[in-house]
């Protein structure tokens, strides 16, 4: 099985802008959401869902997955709703639900609303490392009886995220149970909800935390799809370490105005600010 | 002469039939392996006993991983590190997002008596019943715990287990078919309808013979170890045959049976006395040995068996 897209280059670097167009859209007209968060990760998602993981969509858009992807940072749901837009499987005209009564797109990712897309239910913090390592062992056993190819468990966590202990127990049994398949992507932003980390809660050295803790660590532009994917397919995903990938992106990336300002953390855009956001993303 | 046994040898003994059988179970420890008594089926099955090392969240989390991986998923540690350490995670990866794991909540109650309450978990049935998705049982001896994990593997979805490192005395025999939702009559008596929570159904046992052999009253029992699903109406008809109900647990007045009983007689509008034995609301129970604690409280046999004498005198 694989990638559906396999997009590369410029074609790539579209699909995450045209993702950050529907998210400012989104966000917009909900009056709310965590436009800096959703904005930071739009080439990663862009990378994974249009040239990494290895998926099959049905007729009916279910998808068979050998590849898997947990959105640990639950907040950023605005982009993985953009994201499915983006692939097709929602419209744009559902986007505007956002928040709303009723919607199938509430402020954090539910598997009962869009079962089959959504792998878990995340928002509360630290959750998704240990349920993508739950995952990667299910996935290995699966390939060790005989199964398939073994499938790989995509897990994006923030990093202001990171402060919980409990994605560093999951980190520990990762390495522990030599978990290559697992693969754990840091939005690296260096913001969180009030203010940057180093402020808040140093993190660094985060690439070393993760070493220590058994994982192998590689750095990369967090903003560039074309460097995501090509670090994901140079990883060996057989070698019997977890892979930490510190993605070094910026908060509200892509709009001039929205870049590393800690309010658009949870801020959205005014008609105006629409105006010039979508301007900026069509240009760039 | 009564028979008795532990709740984890028949729950293990379970798990270890349906796994012979084919089923994909994987069992989860958080270093809790003796706690467990899951060392009979490691044996049998090495490979599927994860052991996480003293990390509740961890283990919880990965439950939900391996579930959602296919797994059939068995998650067995105490009860107090269960509900209390790992709490957001029960909620969050297994019963918001309804993952087929089954969570047994072992040595819950004041089954650790003297090593007092960072150890005691008298708030699981409380904390349970306030998540969504999860089935609850409380099974009373080792025959309905086996019927409850083989009940709780057949269901595709979250279950919690309450459990415990007692001997406790058999009251089924081989014909029982436990099901999900009906209260348990183990007594057929009058007047008095005594309804127990799993660990302490021994105790209100020993209360009702000694009731029956002394003083000639003849209280009906009910196990009720099938806490969601519950048939209401089933426990209310129960109910409705008796003038008084007492309702006997270790656990927290606080969202425990007593409290389920209660709203039932106010939805119903039945009229019933109602006497709820059980630790006291707003308390940590008191430290001591498990026989002490329970006498404090009153839910041992006499404090039971006397707790019914009064109201039959009245």
């Amino acid at each position: 099985m694989e990638n559906p897209y396999k997009q590369t280059g410029q074609a790539l670097h579209r699909r995450a802008q045209e993702i950050r167009k529907k998210i400012c859209v989104m966000n917009a007209a909900a009056k709310s959401g965590h436009t800096g968060g959703d904005m930071s990760e739009a080439d990663i998602l862009a990378a994974l869902y249009f040239h990494v993981m290895r998926y099959e969509v049905k007729a009916d858009t279910t998808v068979q997955w050998l590849d898997q992807f947990i959105l640990s940072k639950g907040h950023g749901v605005g982009g993985l709703y953009a994201c499915f837009a983006e692939l097709g499987w929602l419209e744009d005209r559902e986007l505007l639900t956002y928040l709303k009564d009723d919607s199938r797109l509430p402020g954090h990712p539910v598997r009962q609303k869009l079962p089959n897309w959504v792998t878990v239910n995340t928002g509360g913090l630290g959750h998704g490392l240990p349920i993508a390592a739950g995952l990667a062992m299910a996935k290995q056993r699966h390939s060790a009886g005989g199964g398939d190819t073994t499938g790989r468990v995509f897990v994006l966590t923030g990093d202001g995220e990171l402060e919980e202990g409990s994605n560093w127990e999951a980190a520990m049994s990762a390495a522990h149970f030599e978990l290559s398949n697992l693969v754990v992507i840091v939005d690296r932003n260096r913001l969180q909800l009030a203010d940057f980390t180093h402020n808040i809660m140093d993190l660094e050295p985060l690439d070393d935390k993760f070493k220590a803790f058994g994982f192998e660590v590689h750095d990369v532009n967090g903003n560039e799809a074309d460097q995501i994917w090509k670090l994901i397919e140079s990883l060996d995903t057989q070698n019997g370490k977890p892979k930490a990938l510190i993605a070094n992106t910026i908060k509200g990336r892509g709009v001039s105005f929205m870049e590393n300002v800690p309010a658009w953390h949870h801020k959205f855009p005014d008609e105006d600010q629409l105006k010039q956001a979508l301007r900026e993303l069509e240009d760039a | 002469m009564r028979e008795y046994g532990d709740l984890r040898d028949g729950a293990v003994g379970a798990i270890e039939r349906l796994t012979d059988a084919g089923q994909d179970i994987i069992v989860m420890v958080a270093d809790s392996t003796s706690t467990s008594k899951i060392g009979a089926f490691m044996k049998s099955y090495p490979n599927r006993v994860v052991n996480v090392g003293i990390a509740e969240q961890n283990m919880v989390g990965m439950a939900a991983g391996l579930a959602l991986g296919g797994h059939t998923v068995f998650t067995a540690n105490a009860a107090p590190f269960l509900v209390g350490r790992a709490n957001e995670q029960v909620k969050n990866d297994i019963c918001y997002s309804a993952t087929n794991v089954k969570m047994l909540g072992l040595n819950a109650g004041v089954a650790y008596g003297p090593l007092a309450s960072t150890h005691h978990a008298i708030d699981d049935i409380s904390v349970m019943s306030g998540f969504g998705n999860v089935q609850i049982f409380a099974p009373c001896d080792a025959v309905e715990t086996g019927q409850v994990i083989e009940y709780a593997a057949s269901f595709d979805g979250p279950v919690y287990i309450r459990l415990d490192n007692a001997q406790f005395p058999i009251v089924h025999d081989a014909q029982y078919q436990f099901k999900a939702g009906r209260p348990d009559v183990l007594i057929e008596g009058k007047s008095v309808v005594v309804i127990a929570l799993g660990s302490v159904v021994g105790e209100a046992l020993d209360a009702c013979e000694a009731l029956k052999s002394e003083d000639g009253i003849e209280p009906t029992l009910v196990n009720l170890s099938s806490l969601r699903p519950l048939d209401h109406d089933a426990l209310a008809a129960i109910i409705e045959r008796h003038d008084a109900v007492v309702t006997v647990e270790e656990h927290s007045l606080h969202g425990g049976i007593g409290a389920t009983v209660a709203v039932l007689l106010a939805r119903r509008r039945l009229s019933n006395s109602l006497t709820m034995l059980g630790i006291s609301e707003g308390e940590f129970a008191h430290y001591g040995t498990r026989k002490g604690i329970r006498k404090h409280y009153q839910i041992d046999a006499a404090g039971i068996a006397q707790t019914v004498r009064t109201i039959s005198a009245s």
